[in-house]
């Protein structure tokens, strides 16, 4: 369970960019090189590999040196909608609940003070 | 905060939820259902939150609406109360309009510790409309981009 939800909260921390969303909605048309990805979006190289790295490491891009180019892809972990629905409900659930707390135990307070 | 103690994901279908709160049953049960005292809790903090509906009866629907400020976008949640019991138990669905087609079963119970405090109990039980309808829905699509930047804000907005 520790180990799902840090691999789910490192997939929503690479997609919390507009940028690397970006990559990922155009490497799901089809594999890239870097600089056929960075150049439509208007990105540098060297910011096209930093936000790549990060997709990359959330298992959401592979890439692959093909002779002197590297080669993007969509990686194996897809996010699966279900997924992100319970884990955005979670975090609300989890505000909710401190909030109510907070409410309720200051509405006592005021009338025990 | 008397007891922030958990919430955990059981399965990938189900949370549960477990707090306990220094006020009596009454109050946290007010705080639940009356819609003067909504705006004060159930949105995130930065947040304004208004109730659009509110009828706390079984079959009765709500809907409340959250905005970081004027002008900017609005998000809208809804559901229907499925069962109300005072001052115990509440069962209503959680359906958010900017990922429509999933709802949650939200059961709440309260419980008098008997000392002036109070527990909460939440079980959240995901379906999605389909199931909900009847079918189950097993090819879940990926999200479109348009998703993931509303979720993106919502996110941010939850601290």
């Amino acid at each position: 369970m520790v180990q799902y939800e840090s691999e789910l909260d490192k997939t929503l921390a690479a997609l919390a960019d507009s940028n690397r969303r970006a990559l990922v909605e155009r490497l799901g048309r089809g594999s890239a090189t870097v600089s056929e990805l960075a150049e439509p979006l208007g990105m540098t190289l060297t910011g096209t590999k930093k936000h790549l790295r990060i997709l990359e490491e959330a298992g959401l891009v592979t890439t692959e040196k093909v002779g002197r180019a590297r080669v993007c892809s969509l990686g194996p972990r897809r996010l699966d909608d279900l997924e992100v629905f319970v884990e955005s409900y979670r975090r609300m659930l989890d505000a909710r609940l401190d909030r109510l707390g907070e409410l309720v135990e200051k509405q006592q307070k005021e009338d025990e003070g | 905060m008397s007891g922030k103690l958990k919430i955990e994901t059981v399965g990938d279908r189900e949370i549960r939820g477990e707090r306990v709160f220094d006020a009596p049953r009454e109050k946290v049960w007010a705080a639940l259902t009356d819609p003067e005292l909504i705006p004060q809790w159930w949105g995130p903090r930065q947040y304004t939150t208004v109730v659009d509906v509110m009828d706390v009866r079984p079959g009765g629907q709500w809907r409340f609406v959250h905005q970081a400020e004027e002008g900017s976008d609005e998000h809208g949640f809804r559901g229907v109360y499925r069962e109300v019991t005072e001052p115990e138990r509440i069962v209503q669905t959680f359906e958010w309009e900017g990922m429509p087609g999933h709802i949650a079963v939200e059961t709440m119970e309260l419980e008098d510790l008997g000392d002036g405090r109070t527990k909460i109990n939440t079980v959240s039980l995901f379906h999605t409309t389909e199931e909900r309808d009847g079918m189950f829905n097993s090819g879940m699509e990926g999200g479109a981009s348009e998703t993931y930047d509303r979720l993106e804000e919502l996110l941010a907005s939850q601290g």
